[in-house]
């Protein structure tokens, strides 16, 4: 891919001449996974649609298959092609950073995408592009809140929590901004237990069981995503205790939205791989065109629920 | 403790030492939650148990036959997302016979490698391990696959029906395991089993057909983890690529749990049963006890090398042993 990307890339410039390309940017990107999860393949599909529409861009689309190791490789990589810019949606926010301040000094500008690096990799960085997790999870606290409110339960409600795959930041936001504004929002809401389910809903259906055998009144899930939350929303199905509950995800998939036409699922947020593509690659523009660009630059995220789902398409992962 | 065990429950640990120490866990995990053995408790974890359970039993044979199979956990997400996809476009009664006929040709390929190339069945299966994985994305397009029609499809009696109040995965599990265990402690076949994974060479020696047995060795497992398969996407209807991923070192681990030795040629498939009951046991246990869950991880393995431990002590009558 990346040999025939790069032959592609000298022909058109051969052929154009050296003043077209000069006004050609070329961002090279390395991805996480793609393949593994249905948001990244649509997240890639979209960033190539992206690139392909904006004549003024070239791309340069890696993968490292989720291997740390590759994607350091990639980076250099695509640091000896003289990119323009690098877009990272880093395997690992730790062990990167080494190679994002190696483009950094070659003054190739970084844009972190999806899943920002650790702290210390912040000064190396132009800019970061994606959602919010702590957001999505103080929101999904909102919608589990309003939920027990309209319900008239808001003082007495208990809930379980099924996290994602522990030690992973998006994980660890999605908890932590739910377990932080649940209290300011519905202080006599009891969360009982967190358990993970790795992102896996067989997983999460097989937590979801354990919980209704040990707890008799449980009146809320709140899921680190829609694959967990519908894996919990099937074992209490076959519990029989589906209509008791209250299921929120934090972020939307079709199957949760499905869940939702079906009036069985309360409510998720809502987050487009395709925003996000798009979000990363006019990020990674406007910081070659010398434009001012937040650190920090998040895609929105709203709520979806049963009550204004007709507003969103369904998420096509 | 080594004038006790010579004295009398001797002989049935040594025999069953894996057996005692499941029933020890057992009655630890219900004193610490009398729900543990709360009869829908029970019959959830075997039913979740069930699928990995039909795979250990597969791999029983593989690795009773000398060998190893880690490509088991990509193949059971390939078998999955297969008759899924088929479901939707040939219509379940086709999609079921159409997967079982891929997953088997998967198992016919490791078969030939292993046992008429003679590769090293690590290698070999390591590497279909991710093969396998690439074949899947490539079907799916790496979407998850869900069937459209949730509410009018049959397709969902293997993971979710239940007769006479015992669900269908329990079921499928006993069957399996009492036909395979049938196949491999009474016929031929089985102890040709038993020889080729004992000592190669010698049943080359006596005439046994060493590669056709290996061959035939993937050729069950690959059918169990196409039954596995069945089940897990009956279950949820739905799947994410990588369902099966990892599942493969569990296998292992409830196989050797239950005594079958790396090395080939010993075994049996009652006592991967109880290996595989652990292993559910040991997971549903914690999470009933509680207990975070950064440290279940370390416990599970802790219960594992205790299991292991008590399982060897017994069958060399004392707890420890400075030769070995």
């Amino acid at each position: 891919m990346t040999r025939t990307l790069t032959a592609a890339l000298a022909a058109t410039t051969m052929l154009t001449g050296a003043a077209m390309a000069q006004d050609t940017m070329i961002i090279g990107i390395t991805q996480n996974n793609v393949g593994v999860d249905s948001y990244q393949t649509t997240y890639e599909q979209a960033f190539i649609a992206a690139a392909e529409a904006n004549d003024a861009v070239e791309t340069v689309v890696l993968d490292a298959g989720g291997d740390v190791a590759r994607q350091i490789a990639q980076m250099e990589d695509l640091i000896q092609q003289q990119v323009d810019a690098i877009i990272i949606w880093p395997t690992n926010g730790e062990a990167v950073i080494p190679a994002v301040r190696k483009a950094s000094q070659a003054d190739i500008p970084v844009i972190v995408t999806n899943s920002n690096i650790a702290e210390q990799g912040q000064d190396f960085i132009a800019s970061f592009s994606g959602p919010d997790n702590i957001t999505q999870g103080q929101r999904a606290a909102e919608i589990m809140c309003d939920k027990f409110k309209a319900d008239g339960i808001e003082t007495e409600a208990k809930i379980v929590q099924i996290s994602g795959q522990p030690g992973y930041t998006t994980a660890i936001e999605r908890a932590q901004g739910f377990e932080e504004r649940l209290p300011e929002v519905c202080p006599d809401v009891e969360l009982m237990e967190t358990q993970p389910g790795d992102w896996n809903r067989e997983k999460s259906q097989q937590v979801m069981e354990a919980f209704l055998t040990k707890y008799d009144d449980i009146d809320g899930v709140y899921a680190g995503d829609d694959n967990m939350g519908v894996g919990a929303l099937n074992a209490a199905k076959a519990a029989g205790r589906a209509g008791d509950i209250t299921f929120v995800g934090a972020t939307n998939f079709a199957v949760g939205y499905d869940a939702m036409a079906a009036g069985e699922y309360w409510g998720s947020i809502y987050q487009s791989p395709v925003d996000d593509a798009e979000a990363a690659l006019q990020t990674a523009i406007d910081v070659l065109n010398g434009e001012d660009v937040p650190k920090l630059n998040y895609f929105d995220t709203p709520k979806i629920t049963q009550d204004n789902m007709q507003e969103f398409d369904k998420p096509v992962f | 403790m080594t004038a006790l065990t010579k004295a009398g429950i001797g002989g049935l640990l040594a025999r069953q030492g894996i057996l005692v120490a499941f029933v020890v866990f057992m009655i630890v995990f219900a004193i610490a939650n009398p729900r543990f053995i709360d009869i829908d408790n029970v019959s959830g974890v075997i039913r979740s148990s069930a699928i990995l359970g039909v795979m250990a039993l597969g791999v029983t044979f593989v690795v009773i036959g000398g060998n190893l199979d880690l490509s088991v956990g990509s193949m059971m997400s390939f078998s999955t997302i297969v008759v899924l996809d088929l479901h939707d476009t040939l219509g379940p009664t086709l999609a079921i016979p159409a997967m079982f006929a891929l997953t088997l040709c998967l198992g016919a390929f490791i078969g030939f490698l292993v046992g008429y190339l003679r590769l090293n069945s690590l290698i070999v299966t390591l590497g279909m391990l991710s093969a396998i994985h690439g074949l899947t994305l490539m079907w799916s397009g790496g979407q998850n696959m869900d069937i459209a029609d949730k509410w009018g499809t049959w397709f969902g009696f293997f993971g979710r029906g239940s007769i006479a109040g015992v669900p269908v995965p329990i079921l499928m599990f006993a069957l399996a395991a009492v036909v395979l265990s049938l196949v491999l402690s009474k016929t031929p076949f089985g102890r040709k089993v038993y020889a080729v994974g004992g000592n190669g060479t010698a049943a080359t020696f006596s005439g046994v057909p060493r590669a056709r047995v290996v061959f035939m060795t993937y050729i069950i497992s690959a059918a169990c983890v196409a039954t596995a398969g069945l089940m897990q996407a009956s279950r949820s209807l739905g799947s994410q690529n990588t369902v099966g991923q990892g599942m493969e070192l569990e296998v292992l681990a409830a196989v050797i749990l239950g005594g079958a030795s790396l090395l080939g040629g010993s075994g049996t498939i009652f006592k991967t049963v109880i290996g595989v009951l652990i292993l559910g046991f040991i997971q549903n246990g914690l999470l009933l006890i509680g207990l975070e869950f950064y440290v279940q991880y370390v416990v599970t393995w802790v219960i594992i090398i205790l299991a292991v431990w008590l399982d060897v002590a017994a069958k060399r009558s004392r707890l420890w042993s400075p030769i070995a």
